[in-house]
């Protein structure tokens, strides 16, 4: 035990009151300028739209803080950058503990109370614990040097596909500028740290108190050591201590002092943006508030503070940017600069000074800080982005927002024009009349029940693309018959469904998407079920987490959870075993959007086939191309689609069958891109449906008569 | 300045259809209905001639040149659902809506129609009155020029660029002719004009203004408003009428394959059926 008082730290021994007051006028000045900064940052983000925020502070409090805690959001896909940053950010919150405590009891508890415990035991443990988090903080620091430096991960290259090079803001090196400096000044304040706590221990290599307790610091000891084997005397030892204690003391206040204004504020606004966080983001679609005169985002102003306070989340760490399926296939859109344009846009004219007018806050257009109609319109909406961001930026709904904007203006691609016409006339994007809606029963050889005129069990929301394309068509008729065989009492809603909107609203065609969502739940009011089932993972989004938003509240699957329920309940029963080496690819709205990843592999599993995994699997599924309205806008010629790069991964995994899938729009996408890849005859896209039905061959008595 | 555009409510039918009992027209049930692509187009062109003529006045530096006000006038003879494609127009930008109905319009031919256009345009007197070439579904392509007969005025049919100030006495256009051909044309307003397709973009109407377009009004006229009377309109208004409907019998076409002597044997079969004489 050492409860020794004169065991502690050494604070400004040797400073005249002059000094002392110089440095205290220094840090009141650092930390008034920090709330300055704080100041113009918040509001900042209070000049954009109001916005509620749904469930309890403390709840979201909760979850940040276990999110930043287990740095579970840093790790995913880049476990080195995570684990280094995990060093920094633990030993930055020791470090930041241990001055703190110095603080209160320097400058609280003892002026105050008399109360000091700065000493013995406690001040040994935590002089241990501090040289650690010192390591751990320049380890983290170093990696992450090497990482810019030497490794230069692709993703941390600023150079935007939606900029020429020469533009203005092409590749930002104010950025890289502003990177390094940051590592330089924590670096730096860490070394001259311990540097400082050696020249302290020499000069002070008299006092035992001092001495002999230097290996709690034992890496300020061993610099200590070296010091003096080098001829550093005692009397140096404190003129370098003194000099060492200004520099390290200047750093460390303009550090403080810098951190709203700089890329160190994202220690604050990544908390924030994290807490203010909504799971459902791109899943559901906000609403056009009733209030609001022009639909979606023009101005800067129109984001609501929670947006504008995640742009300044934003650590440009690139995992976006790389999940990005329109970036891959070189279109002129990174999530991750679409947000980065926006902060500077916001930063530029929201900090200082009066809001200006309103023509100088429209974030449309080809100026810095603008986004284009190019940019906006290569979303594929796939939520890649929204998924991985791990400080819970919202690029979804920020995009389709804008987007709101150019389609109340018109500008987009004539042919989705057309489409949405179409659409609005006919209820389908074929343009077919409503009552060949289900003109795929007739070859069936039983009747299927109109669910509109009499109660069924479950009730099939087919959709547009299993109901109208040829293609699709087949596995729609499969499929019923699956039902049919399995003794499921089901039934349609005929000419009664329309499309189910959830493209439409990402196209951000908000009005028509209304008028399609209200229609569906007006025809399913008319209909009595215990169970939606769909086959669209499109249509299952919107029903289940839009719909309700518009009163229409339905207990819906999709038909991979409800066939792997069938299969469990031996209504389905596997009598020729497939040995198929399969890979399957996750629908972005099943997968990524709805968590739906592993009934589907269940199903292969049941059904004997052998499953290869691509790499990127699960949530970091790579979109079709067909989302967000993509599907009615063709790509420009002679440029790689979406869909040609996930079939050459497929293409990689040798000995494959079977290329499955579970959406009719990756059925239409996939088989398209088998062919102009040229890997047709290498292996087959195939619907699950379709491997089902193989497995269970059709009884000769039912089998379908097409 | 006021252009009236003459817009009409069209139907689509898909391969499934029924006719109507009286065989004269396709079961209503089936139509899919929508604006007439052409009237798109004019609809457009007028609601730009507006929009360049209300940025010219806000351009302009003396108050006193106050231009004149541009107003577009949508005008529709339909029943009810012929609301749909006024609110439309009204969604893109025009003014006003009018829509002429009574039951005895019904069976009317382009003549009758035209007849009770030019009664609105006497009513409205606009400087220029557009209406589609044709509409997609009947396609009689004559409804324009015969308003312009009624009405007396000159008219141009098939314009694909127009060149007009508001406030000018004179339009200055190009006629498409066949063989790619372009016709310029310099015309007295008031004209009727039946504009091309492709003169330029047609706007897209999002549903949200659509909706906010429902609650601007729509003038109901009846034909007894303009002064037109029952021998006006209907069958007894017009010049033709229509006697049947019918889908033409789908020929047929087959290669004769085989030597000469096979080849010819099964000709003089194909002969001896299409003539009717037992094979």
């Amino acid at each position: 035990m050492n409860s020794n008082d004169a065991v502690t730290r050494i604070l400004f021994e040797q400073f005249s009151a002059a000094q002392v007051r110089l440095f205290y006028a220094l840090g009141y000045a650092a930390i008034a300028i920090f709330f300055y900064g704080v100041y113009v940052q918040v509001r900042k983000y209070r000049r954009g739209a109001a916005l509620a925020l749904e469930g309890g502070v403390w709840s979201r409090f909760g979850d940040m803080v276990s999110t930043v805690l287990r740095h579970r959001t840093l790790d995913r896909r880049d476990h080195a950058a995570g684990g280094a940053h995990r060093l920094i950010f633990y030993g930055f919150v020791l470090l930041f503990i241990g001055t703190s405590t110095i603080t209160l009891q320097y400058d609280i508890l003892q002026p105050l109370f008399g109360i000091t415990f700065w000493h013995g035991d406690f001040y040994l443990g935590f002089s241990l614990v501090l040289d650690v988090a010192g390591v751990m903080l320049i380890a983290g620091l170093v990696y992450m040097m090497v990482r810019r430096g030497w490794l230069k991960p692709p993703k941390l290259d600023y150079a935007r596909p939606d900029r020429d090079p020469g533009d203005p803001d092409f590749d930002r090196p104010q950025y890289r500028r502003e990177d390094w400096a940051f590592l330089w000044i924590l670096i730096v304040i860490g070394g001259t740290g311990y540097l400082l706590e050696a020249a302290r221990l020499v000069w002070l290599e008299a006092r035992p108190d001092v001495w002999d307790t230097r290996w709690w610091s034992p890496v300020g000891a061993l610099i200590a050591e070296a010091l003096r084997g080098l001829g550093l005397s005692a009397h140096g030892g404190g003129t370098l201590r003194m000099g060492l204690w200004w520099l390290h003391g200047l750093l460390a206040l303009a550090f403080i002092a810098l951190i709203p204004f700089t890329k160190v504020k994202h220690v604050f606004t990544s908390m924030g943006s994290l807490m203010a966080r909504d799971p459902l983001a791109a899943q559901r679609l906000p609403r056009i508030p009733e209030s609001q005169a022009t639909p979606g985002v023009t101005k800067i102003t129109d984001f609501n503070w929670k947006q504008l306070l995640s742009l300044d989340a934003c650590t440009k760490c690139g995992r976006c940017h790389e999940a990005c399926p329109a970036r891959a296939v070189g279109a002129p859109l990174s999530p991750r600069d679409v947000i980065l344009s926006l902060r500077e846009f916001a930063k530029s004219t929201l900090e200082y000074g009066p809001v200006p007018e309103a023509a100088e806050l429209d974030v449309h257009g080809k100026s810095v800080g603008q986004v284009t109609q190019e940019t906006l319109w290569s979303c594929r909406t796939c939520m890649a982005c929204v998924e991985i961001c791990p400080v819970a930026v919202e690029h979804v709904p920020i995009i389709v927002q804008m987007r709101r904007k150019l389609v109340e203006e018109g500008a987009m691609d004539p042919l989705l024009t057309k489409t949405l016409q179409t659409i609005h006339k006919t209820g389908n994007s074929f343009g077919e009349s409503k009552r060949k809606r289900a003109a795929w029963t007739k070859a069936l050889p039983f009747p299927v029940k109109d669910a509109r005129k009499e109660p069924v069990d479950v009730l099939w929301f087919v959709g547009d693309y299993a109901s109208f394309d040829p293609r699709n068509q087949k596995v729609t008729q499969t499929f019923a018959t699956l039902l049919h065989e399995a003794g499921v009492d089901f039934g349609i809603l005929f000419e009664g469904e329309s499309n189910a909107g959830n493209d439409v609203r990402r196209v951000g065609e908000e009005g028509l998407y209304e008028v399609l969502a209200t229609a569906n739940i007006a025809a399913l009011g008319t209909a009595k079920f215990n169970t939606l089932v769909t086959t669209d993972p499109h249509s299952y989004n919107t029903i289940r987490n839009e719909y309700p938003d518009f009163g229409g509240k339905y207990p819906i699957v999709h038909y991979t959870s409800f066939v792997k329920q069938l299969f469990a309940e031996g209504k389905l029963k596997v009598t020729t075993p497939l040995s198929y080496r399969t890979t399957f690819h996750d629908p972005c709205h099943l997968g990524r959007y709805n968590k739906g990843y592993e009934a589907p592999r269940d199903v292969l599993k049941l059904l004997g086939c052998e499953l290869v995994e691509m790499g990127r699997n699960r949530a970091n599924s790579f979109c079709c191309g067909a989302g967000g309205g993509r599907i009615w806008i063709p790509d420009p010629v002679g440029t790689e689609k979406p869909a040609q790069n996930r079939i050459q991964e497929a293409a990689a995994i040798a000995g494959l069958d079977v290329y499955v899938v579970s959406c009719p729009k990756d059925l239409t996408m996939f088989e398209d891109a088998l062919k102009t890849t040229g890997n047709e005859g290498k292996f087959v896209v195939k619907e699950l449906i379709e491997l089902i039905r193989e497995a269970i061959p059709a009884r000769r008595t039912e089998a379908v008569t097409a | 300045m006021k252009i009236m555009v003459a817009v009409k409510q069209v139907v689509a039918l898909d391969e499934d259809f029924e006719f109507r009992a009286d065989g004269r027209d396709v079961d209503p049930d089936f139509f899919i209905r929508d604006l007439n692509e052409w009237d798109d187009f004019s609809l457009e062109e007028a609601v730009k001639i507006k929009e360049a003529a209300a940025n010219g006045a806000t351009a302009a530096t003396a108050p006193s040149a106050a231009a004149p006000a541009a107003e577009v006038v949508a005008v529709s003879i339909g029943p009810e659902e012929a609301d749909d494609v006024l609110r439309k127009a009204l969604a893109k930008g025009a003014d006003r809506a009018v829509r002429v109905w009574d039951e005895a319009i019904e069976g009317s031919d382009p003549i009758a129609i035209a007849r009770i256009l030019a009664a609105v345009a006497k009513r409205e007197s606009p400087d220029l009155l557009f209406a589609g070439v044709q509409s997609s579904d009947q396609s009689f392509a004559s409804t324009g020029i015969a308003t312009a007969a009624f009405l007396d005025w000159p008219h141009a049919a098939v314009v694909a660029k127009l060149d007009y100030a508001p406030g000018t006495a004179r339009a200055v256009l190009r006629r498409e002719l066949e063989g790619g051909l372009l016709h310029e044309v310099d015309i007295q307003c008031p004209a009727v004009l039946t504009i091309q397709l492709g003169i330029n973009t047609p706007r897209y109407a999002s549903l949200r203004s659509i909706k906010q377009a429902a609650a601007k009004p729509i003038e109901l006229l009846s034909p007894a408003d303009l002064g037109l009377t029952s021998s006006d309109l209907g069958e007894a208004g017009s010049a033709s009428r229509v006697r049947r409907m019918s889908v033409p019998d789908k020929g047929r076409a087959q290669l004769i394959e085989g030597d000469v002597a096979a080849q010819a044997d099964q000709l003089a079969a194909l002969i001896r059926e299409f003539k009717g004489e037992s094979v």
